[in-house]
């Protein structure tokens, strides 16, 4: 309950969709929440203006961050200097700063971990054992999966071998799955013939209407903006969280948390307004959710949590290669949601010991923009010009391969030494590479690229097997472990050096598997908040 | 105590005038389907069944202007709910507003209208909750309290004597079954007066305005009279119940608000027969115009050739103005945060509701997104139904599927929706039809108050008992003039 002592019982830092569910979950049972955000608060229809305003931002290429609020107190990720890599692999995630985080411009994926994904060195001898195991988290993914309006497929088996249903699942996903599109349909029909298996990817969009969310009809703008509010943001949270009596600050950048005498637990939280004015907040538990980038940069400014040095350590994402085709025949892709399903062949096997998993996603986009600028610039013009987008636009198969990596602490965020942000705060430097485990799986990617070719009897657009791309999947810059001396947090989330400072981020996870992890990062936020509730 | 006192007599008293045919018997499990589509009809589980709860255990909040009312446990529980109540004790309730107790409803339940059920039906009812409703051992946390002087349940005896009327149904002479049933399902079951037909002072149903359309929360209850402008006469009966079986009639009208959730918990469910029933009574209704309107509000507005296309005259129009509008407001509309900036009708309507309305105004081809054009909410007299979707969205259950829209009271201000609305009334719906800020302001919280809400402080003190001495007095008159 609401004291004197504090100015609350919990301060959660960062409004996307981790610390929101979390501060949601508090503030429902009667806990005093502040919710601190960095960013101002934004509706949708003005995200919708301003993406309809700006350049060409297709789902696909371009700057997703772009229609976002980019305030000088809390830039955007890709605003020049701010995040500045320096590895041999260029890592830059794209990340938002507003209520609700950055899950308004994802893809919508909901993944749960498989079982064998949190036991990597002692099943194949490489990487991390988590902590916690698949079935400690069961029951929160399921919450997660509840409060987000998850749609999956009760039947797919998620381990990608044709199988039955997998992983386990106490309850049903709580939303039926959407329709395949006719496109979905073809390619699992073409690419079944050569053994691969394509499954429904479970989503945040709402199949039916969900808890104040239109049923999605397919816009097919997902990413960078669902126009119509059907796919699932952060900000969902942060407002029910509100409504169940946080207080939500925004325009609110925490800049240090504040050690008590002995230094084991965190005391206050201080934060900056957009003038740069100071206020300190003080509270009897802290969750920092602010981003696997953020997160690290808020421990590193504030000297905090860091006895192992692992902080901002071990920074993983998924590695991807990408391709497009032209099919054989028209599939129409474009219609319904931006991606509908993944072939999950490589997602778990013995192979994991020589090489990472990896995830085949299917895009369902609209190629009428690249198709056009190709053809523009070989001077194709006229009618031949319509009828040569006609064609390629209804033969437009995109695929994103995204691979899994290991933690290695040389892979990290770090303060910039030289550069400040606005509020003279300084900003991040990421060092990045990806090692054989990762590169044995590119050459796996490309045999299977061979493969989709010929099962499509399809020409190639566009293929990148060459530079690493990352998928926005930040994850390990505060690594979870049982060892206080190579682990920033234990298996609550909860730092080894502060009992109540709690971190709610993928930045945890100490193993990145090949499937987007946010769902992750939300199960493990319901159970830290859980544990705190008890707590308090 | 004085007060426990006068209650108790008054009870004792109405209790006596009740017709009390019904024996104590033990609930025949055998007339509980019959009771189960009399509770339907009757949408009883509307307001005693809270969303997300447990059937009939109560909690929901009624919203009235003087205050929430919440629906209490009519569950057979015997500690919190009806269980121990006698038949004859629950059809003085549902027919008189007097519980097993003696304490006074409020007519959020509206006994005045079930006060015509049939003993067949009541006597239905009570088996079908008293036999097939599992108990639930819990009152509600919420009870009513409404501010003085309404918390003084025995008011509403005086209430009583002038607005409860305590015939059964009788059919008008000469009336078809068809008729007869109709009017039994709208007057009594449906109750659909208590939001169609306007209140007087005294928050009782106006009976010179008869189902000649209500203010309810903020929402326009339609007049659901015969009239062929103001009401339904231009309505088929295939659309009448359509409507009442989808929530929607394509081309004419789509329910939200009150009556959505008629259409999801009650009238779904209802037979063909019934259905058809309401539709032909309704149309036999006298007419009752609305004073100056011309023409059917669903009549507004030009049918956009080819949905989705953007290459017809009505996209043109409104990409045009969104086009004009974007260039004047070129550095709010640059400015990524700036949301309070933002006043011009034709970009709300752009980014909020372009995305599924289509640019023309056309919807869906399968109407799945209502058109804006021939839509009584964009062509009506009043911009209340406009504003309150706008505000509050649209959330329905019907029988050919689900509906939603997404409200945007926490995402516009008061003068966002008033622009978005005056925008869309003029470019699809009647271009007369405009709204201020603050007449939104008023709607946000409910709309006006109610005149002896505004009339109350006039009224406190012992100006109280003088009314309902008058009250009294009217209400003898009253009886007196009706007695033949």
């Amino acid at each position: 309950m609401a004291n004197t002592q504090y100015d609350a019982d919990v301060i959660v830092v960062g409004s996307g969709v981790i610390g929101s569910l979390a501060a949601h979950d508090l503030a429902r049972h009667g806990k005093a929440v502040i919710l601190l955000e960095a960013g101002p608060r934004v509706p949708r229809w003005k995200i919708v203006e301003s993406f309809r305003t700006c350049a060409n931002v297709s789902a696909n290429n371009g700057n997703r961050n772009q229609p976002y609020p980019n305030e000088p107190w809390a830039p955007s990720s890709f605003t020049p200097g701010y995040i500045e890599s320096t590895g041999p692999v260029d890592y830059i995630p794209g990340m938002l700063r507003l209520v609700g985080g950055t899950t308004w411009h994802w893809g919508g994926a909901c993944w749960r971990n498989l079982p064998n994904d949190f036991k990597l060195k002692s099943l194949y001898g490489v990487g991390r054992d988590w902590p916690i195991g698949y079935d400690d988290l069961e029951p929160w993914y399921y919450r997660a999966e509840v409060e987000m309006g998850v749609s999956g497929s009760d039947s797919d088996d998620y381990s990608g071998h044709g199988g039955a249903s997998y992983p386990p699942r106490k309850q049903p996903y709580p939303v039926r799955p959407q329709a395949l599109s006719y496109y979905s349909q073809r390619f699992k029909e073409r690419v079944a013939e050569g053994g691969y298996h394509f499954t429904y990817q479970p989503n945040g969009r709402a199949t039916d209407p969900y808890d104040g969310r239109p049923a999605c009809v397919g816009n097919n703008d997902c990413s960078p903006i669902c126009p119509i509010g059907a796919q699932y943001s952060g900000d969902r949270h942060a407002t029910k969280a509100e409504r169940a009596g946080a207080r939500l600050i925004p325009n609110a950048v925490a800049y240090k948390l504040e050690k008590g005498p002995d230094g084991k637990k965190i005391v206050a939280v201080h934060y900056k307004n957009p003038k740069g004015e100071s206020t300190r907040l003080t509270a009897r538990y802290v969750i920092v959710a602010a981003h696997a980038l953020e997160t690290p940069r808020l421990l590193l400014m504030s000297e905090v949590a860091n006895s192992s040095g692992q902080v901002g350590r071990n920074l993983m994402d998924h590695n991807a290669f990408s391709m497009v085709l032209l099919a054989d025949e028209p599939l129409w892709s474009g219609r319904g949601p931006v991606q509908q399903g993944d072939i999950l062949n490589w997602r778990d096997g013995a192979f994991r010991a020589r090489h990472g998993a990896i995830r085949h996603e299917i895009g369902n986009f609209v190629g009428n923009v690249p198709i056009t600028e190709r053809l523009l610039s070989q001077g194709v013009i006229g009618p031949e010009l319509d009828r040569q987008i006609r064609h390629m636009a209804a033969r437009w198969t995109p695929l994103s391969s995204n691979i899994e990596m290991l933690p290695e602490p040389g892979n990290r965020v770090a303060l910039s030494s030289t550069r400040k942000d606005a509020l003279g705060l300084p900003t991040m430097t990421v060092h990045y590479d990806v090692n054989d485990y990762v590169r044995a799986a590119g050459e796996v990617v490309k045999q299977d690229y061979a493969n989709f070719q010929k099962l499509l009897g399809a020409e190639v657009f566009d293929k990148n097997v060459a530079v690493w791309e990352n998928r926005d999947h930040p994850m390990g810059t505060v690594i979870m472990g049982t060892d206080p001396k190579d682990s920033v947090v234990n298996h609550e989330c909860r730092t080894f050096d502060h009992d109540n400072l709690f971190l709610a981020t993928t930045g945890v996870m100490p193993a990145s598997a090949a499937n987007n992890p946010t769902m992750t990062g939300c199960a493990l936020a319901l159970r830290s908040a859980a544990i705190i509730r008890q707590e308090l | 105590m004085t007060n426990r006192i006068f209650r108790l007599g008054l009870g004792l008293l109405l209790a006596g005038l009740a017709s009390s045919a019904l024996a104590a018997a033990t609930p025949d499990a055998a007339l509980a389907p019959r009771g189960a589509y009399v509770a339907r009809a009757a949408d009883c589980a509307a307001c005693h069944t809270a969303p997300g709860g447990k059937p009939y255990a109560g909690g929901y909040a009624i919203a009235s202007p003087l205050g929430a009312i919440y629906a209490t446990n009519i569950t057979p529980s015997k500690n919190a709910g009806i269980g121990n109540w006698s038949e004859a004790q629950f059809a003085r309730a549902v027919r008189e507003g007097v519980a097993a107790d003696g304490h006074r409803l409020y007519p959020a339940m509206p006994y005045a209208e079930y006060s015509g059920m049939t003993d067949e039906d009541v006597h239905a009812l009570y088996a079908y909750l008293i036999t097939q409703v599992a108990p639930v051992d819990k009152a509600p946390t919420q009870r009513t309290q409404l501010g003085f002087p309404y918390n003084l349940r025995s008011l509403m005896a005086g209430w009583n004597l002038l607005f409860l009327d305590r015939q059964r149904n009788t059919p008008a002479a000469g009336a078809s079954p068809q008729l007869a049933r109709g009017r039994y399902l709208v007057d009594v079951l449906g109750h659909c007066g208590s939001c169609h037909t306007p209140r007087n002072l005294f928050m009782a149903s106006d009976r010179g305005a008869y189902l000649a359309g209500g203010d309810v929360d903020g929402w326009h209850a339609p007049n659901l009279t015969s009239d062929p402008v103001s009401g339904i006469g231009g309505w088929s009966e295939d659309e009448l119940a359509g409507f009442l079986r989808n929530g929607h009639a394509p081309g004419k009208a789509q329910a939200a608000g009150g009556m959505a959730e008629a259409v999801e918990h009650s009238l779904r469910y209802l037979s063909d027969d019934d259905l058809h029933a309401i539709a032909a009574y309704l149309k036999s209704v006298p007419a009752k115009a609305r004073p100056g309107q011309t023409q059917p509000a669903y009549t507004f507005g030009q049918t956009a050739e080819r949905a989705y296309d953007f290459d017809n005259a009505q996209s043109a129009t409104t990409l045009a103005a969104i086009g004009k509008a974007r260039a004047a407001a070129a550095d709010v509309e640059a400015q990524r945060s700036n949301v309070a900036g933002v006043t011009d009708g034709a970009i709300l309507f752009d980014s909020a509701c372009a995305s599924c309305h289509q640019p023309s105004g056309s919807g869906t081809a399968d109407h799945y997104y209502p058109s804006l054009f021939h839509n009584t909410v964009t062509g009506a007299a009043t911009p209340n139904n406009l504003v309150m979707a706008i505000l509050r969205g649209v959330s329905r259950q019907g029988a050919d599927g689900a509906a939603f829209m997404p409200g945007f009271a926490g995402d516009m201000d008061d003068g966002q929706v008033a622009a978005v609305a005056n925008f869309v009334a003029a470019h699809f719906g009647n271009p007369a039809l405009t709204v201020t800020a603050g007449e939104v302001a008023q709607l946000r919280v409910g709309g006006p108050a109610p005149a002896i809400q505004r009339a109350m402080p006039w009224l406190m003190g012992g100006a109280i008992l003088v009314v309902l001495l008058a009250i009294a007095l009217a209400a003898r008159l009253v009886r007196r003039k009706r007695s033949p």
